[in-house]
């Protein structure tokens, strides 16, 4: 822009020039003029008297003249010398401001926050965001608004990739602009896209929400008029975690960037859309999950903001309300608690939990809730088996623990310390492995070693000394760890004790091909155990929740340093307690249907203070629920339930049917083939629910935006999860302005010298 | 009009020191930074060039190909890049890749001379010589591309400038990479 305005500037000031020097030198420049009479009438009229030194003059005698003329040709000389570097000047300065210009349309509106020159700029659209969760036993329900605030005096388009808790239902949507409310609606996923585009490219005021991945979504919101706000509210439901009498509700608000394993597809930079990853053969939808990630000194000082309310009937007396992730103020209204931050609006770059407890003796070993939805009963039953027996068996231990680069900081601190912990609860007669890896695995031992002191201390020596740096090479990693207890599997047959053989996986989850890892686990498990640990303030929880469901173990979460011994010990101890197996759930009605329509269908085996959770559709409140296991010891174990005590719940139709989705996924998943996208469809409309193959969207009736004035898109970054280390690095600055500098200071002096020649000439 | 013209004359002749100035201070620069690198190599500390900098040398850069050598200094603000190549501090682990960058306008003007196969010798403080061949030399979009030093392995030298080198825009989106990979262990300087 400088450069370009500067150029013109002089060669304005050269063409003014120009025409002077015609203009106050007729005789010289003038058509017709023989060159041959210039020199006599030339001195006449403008030879200076500084250049006439010695009193040459009109009427200084003959000798003088041929002197004179010399002077006179060198300074014709020098004057067309100076005219002509001017013009070489400009020639060479045209084609630099010309280049510099160039490339700067094709990315207009594309990435606002990244200018022309490479640089920093903050984004046009400030986000706020409004979380408002009501706890009904188990069920939470919340209301998410999100607000697009247009600082800019253009048109806007945000679109902003946002997690949500991966056992969210999303359910409603709605658009509010000003005074009006649009309810949106749910489609199939292309048609709410090009619903949504028609209604952009109109002008209408839309918006449309995506699933990108279950805990991955994607928001578009179109014509935010300069100056004005439009919010969008979105409807979701999830389960409360319930383990070891503690009730745990996770607000995710930022993601990890995520590693994406695989070779880049044939893309050029100009199809990048709005991530900052490419598509890779394994991740093919990596630019649509890789939002461009910020600190927060990056976005405008009341964005990413977000304030959060949280209302608990959990209908019991509670004995606590706390958060590992967050101070709290809470309110005590009745059996009713409300919990808000206690600072106010948080900084979304780490995710809010909530944990609540029962008063001791209080915990609820079993729960039934009923809901009848459109002429059909759906209850919901949840089991807890309690204590059964602690029959302790010798164990081989592997711990993975992952050092890519996304762990880098705090969460490699965290996932340090929780490996230490696991390896303080090995007995003597168990053996272990530590498993390293980021772009690579590294293995402690070649095969598991017993844990002798001696082994131990060579372990604590190894995870101490372990850095976060490199890719997030997963599934080698898993290779190894399933292997190298295979081997030790072929050593124990000369062993006579039968091991329990668990792997132990810490890591931030921070990939994008979930669906790869799962069926790798599915492949390799053999009768090996998959726990996971959530490690840092954004993991990536569907991951970790589906492995360890995919490994039938379990899934713990760590908030920070000072959080990690309380789950990490609920864990071990879980590890250690024999494992309920063979869960059969039996529901009055004996009719096929009924089991059919029951989720999940086949309940994993059970940890120690896990509840089982069982949701049905078509099974009125009356009767027996009755549900068995087998003992570690070879025991049977039995409860029923009796449904009549039910109490009344909502929202578990939409539980049901996103089980139902999630199972039908499984399945597909399992037979290696394509889902029925149709029935799922067909399932989420009925149910109005977001699905991999449905999104909603909202689409005001009247167009807002005229078609002349433009619309540009802004691509809202999250912000980094806090404590991780910036894993990208933008490339610095690396020119100065000397050349710059220098060329326009010659050209100056160029230009003065040609000035100071021609007004010489013309004001002698 | 003679008034206009001295102010033009004395406007553009500032200019041309400003101009010439910088490439001057890169040049004086590296004399000064000579002498506080020998120092941080004897001491086996960070010795600061000037009481007052707020960065000190990391590192020699070598190009025996072009016969150039120059320090290297911590970080690359552009307060390091002014008096030297600076080195991206984003980890202090000797392990990882080595970013290096630097003006094309001073420093990395050599750079375009650079093709694969060229030797790039680096030294560390403990006055270890790590050699280094170009593998490639390519140009990115800074608006588009990042540079990530997780996918980078730990025997990459990476130096990066702006491009293209003849422009004058200071703030132009293209950049020059030069990636050179290890290319045998270390020797020991003098040896």
């Amino acid at each position: 822009m400088q450069l370009k305005d500067l150029a013109m500037m002089f060669s304005s000031l050269s063409s003014q020039f120009g025409v002077s020097s015609y203009r106050h030198s007729p005789p010289f420049h003038g058509a017709g003029v023989p060159s041959g009479t210039r020199c006599e009438y030339f001195p006449v009229r403008s030879a200076p008297p500084s250049m006439a030194p010695h009193g040459f003059g009109r009427d200084s005698s003959p000798m003088g003249r041929p002197c004179a003329r010399r002077k006179l040709r060198v300074k014709h000389f020098m004057e067309g010398v100076s005219l002509w570097l001017v013009v070489l000047l400009m020639l060479f300065v045209q084609p630099l401001y010309a280049e510099a210009s160039t490339g700067r349309e094709d990315s207009a509106g594309v990435l606002h926050f990244v200018n022309a020159k490479g640089q920093w700029q903050e984004p046009a659209l400030v986000l706020g965001s409004d979380f408002d969760v009501r706890v009904t036993g188990l069920i939470a329900d919340s209301r998410l608004v999100r607000t697009f605030r247009n600082t800019s005096d253009q048109w806007r388009e945000g679109v902003f990739v946002f997690p949500l808790p991966e056992t969210a239902s999303v359910y409603g949507l709605t658009m509010k602009v000003g005074e009006r409310t649009i309810v949106g609606e749910v489609q199939p996923r292309e048609e709410a896209k090009k619903t949504y585009e028609k209604a952009r490219d109109s002008g209408r005021h839309a918006a449309t929400v995506e699933q990108q991945r279950p805990n991955l979504f994607t928001t578009r919101v179109a014509n935010i008029p300069p100056g004005a706000r439009v919010s969008v509210e979105l409807n979701y439901q999830q389960l409360v975690d319930y383990q070891d009498g503690i009730f745990e509700l996770s607000v995710p608000t930022t993601l990890m960037p995520r590693y994406m394993p695989g070779e880049p597809l044939a893309t050029s930079p100009q199809q990048w859309k709005g991530g900052w990853a490419v598509p890779t053969t394994d991740v093919p939808d990596a630019d649509s999950i890789s939002p461009f990630t910020v600190g927060v000194a990056n976005v405008a000082a009341d964005s990413h903001r977000a304030s959060l309310r949280f209302t608990i009937d959990a209908g019991l007396p509670l004995a606590q309300v706390s958060s590992p992730s967050h101070d709290l103020a809470t309110e005590l209204d009745g059996a009713v608690v409300t919990v808000q931050p206690q600072a106010g609006k948080i900084v979304m770059n780490r995710d809010f939990v909530l944990r609540w407890q029962p008063l001791a003796g209080q915990e609820p070993g079993a729960a039934v809730f009923q809901q009848r939805w459109r002429g059909e009963d759906y209850l919901l039953a949840m089991v807890v088996p309690g204590r059964a027996g602690k029959t302790r068996l010798p164990r081989e231990l592997t711990f993975v623990i992952d050092t890519s680069g996304s762990m880098a900081g705090e969460s490699i601190r965290q996932a340090k310390e929780a490996l230490q912990m696991g390896l303080e609860t090995l007995a003597p007669g168990d053996r272990f492995n530590v498993i390293q890896f980021n772009s690579q695995p590294h293995a402690l031992f070649v095969q598991p070693e017993t844990a002798t002191a001696n082994n131990l201390a060579r372990a604590r020596h190894y995870v101490s000394r372990l850095q976060a740096d490199g890719g997030t090479e997963m599934a080698p990693a898993l290779s190894l760890a399933f292997q190298s207890q295979k081997r030790g599997a072929d050593e124990q047959l000369e062993d006579a004790a039968p091991r329990v053989r668990q792997v132990v996986f810490m890591t931030d989850g921070a990939v994008g091909n979930e669906l790869a890892l799962f069926s790798q686990i599915r492949r390799q498990l053999g009768d090996q155990r998959l726990f996971t640990v959530a490690i840092g303030s954004a993991p990536n929880r569907h991951f970790m929740r589906e492995a360890a469901r995919w490994g039938r173990g379990s899934y713990t979460s760590v908030q920070d340093l000072s959080d990690i011994s309380g789950p990490l010990a609920r864990l071990f101890a879980a590890m250690e307690a024999p494992v309920l197996t063979d869960i059969k759930v039996h529901w009055p009605g004996q009719s096929a249907s009924v089991q059919e329509d029951s989720f999940p269908q086949r309940p994993g085996d059970l940890f120690q203070g896990e509840p089982l959770l069982q949701v049905v559709r078509g099974v009125p409140a009356a009767g027996e629920l009755s549900v068995s296991g087998r003992l570690p010891g070879g025991g049977k174990w039995q409860r029923s339930l009796d449904l009549q005590q039910a109490a009344s719940g909502t929202g578990l139709h939409r539980y049901w049917a996103r089980e139902k989705i999630d199972s039908l996924l499984d399945e597909a998943r399992i037979q290696a083939q394509e889902a029925d996208k149709a029935q799922i469809t067909r399932l989420a409309i009925e149910h109005s629910l977001m699905s991999p193959y449905t999104s909603f969207v909202a689409v005001d009736a009247t167009p807002a935006r005229d078609l002349e004035s433009a619309l540009l898109k802004d691509d809202l970054p999250t912000l980094l999860p806090a404590g991780s280390q910036p894993g990208m690095a933008r490339y610095p600055q690396t020119a100065t302005v000397a050349p710059l500098l220098v060329a326009l200071g010659l050209l100056g002096l160029m230009l003065s010298f040609a000035i100071a020649l021609l007004q010489r000439r013309s004001y002698p | 009009m003679n008034r206009l013209l001295l102010l033009l004359i004395t406007s553009s002749a500032t200019l041309l020191v400003f101009g010439l100035w910088i490439p001057l201070k890169a040049v004086v620069a590296q004399e000064l930074l000579e002498i506080a690198w020998a120092e941080s190599q004897a001491r086996q500390t960070e010795s600061r060039p000037w009481p007052w900098a707020d960065t000190w040398p990391v590192a020699k850069l070598s190009i025996p190909d072009l016969g150039d050598s120059m320090i290297v200094l911590a970080g690359t603000h552009g307060e390091s890049l002014a008096f030297g190549p600076g080195q991206m501090m984003g980890s202090q682990d000797p392990q990882d890749a080595v970013i290096i960058a630097g003006h094309r306008d001073t420093h990395f003007r050599p750079l375009k001379y650079l093709e694969p196969g060229n030797e790039l010798r680096l030294q560390s403080r403990d006055g270890r010589w790590q050699s280094y061949r170009v593998h490639e030399t390519r140009i990115v979009d800074s608006r588009s591309e990042f540079i990530d030093p997780r996918q980078l392995s730990a025997d990459t030298l990476l130096l990066v400038t702006c491009y293209p080198f003849d422009s004058m825009d200071p703030g132009g989106p293209l950049r020059y990479v030069v990636e050179a990979r290890v290319q045998q262990t270390d020797t020991v300087a003098g040896l």
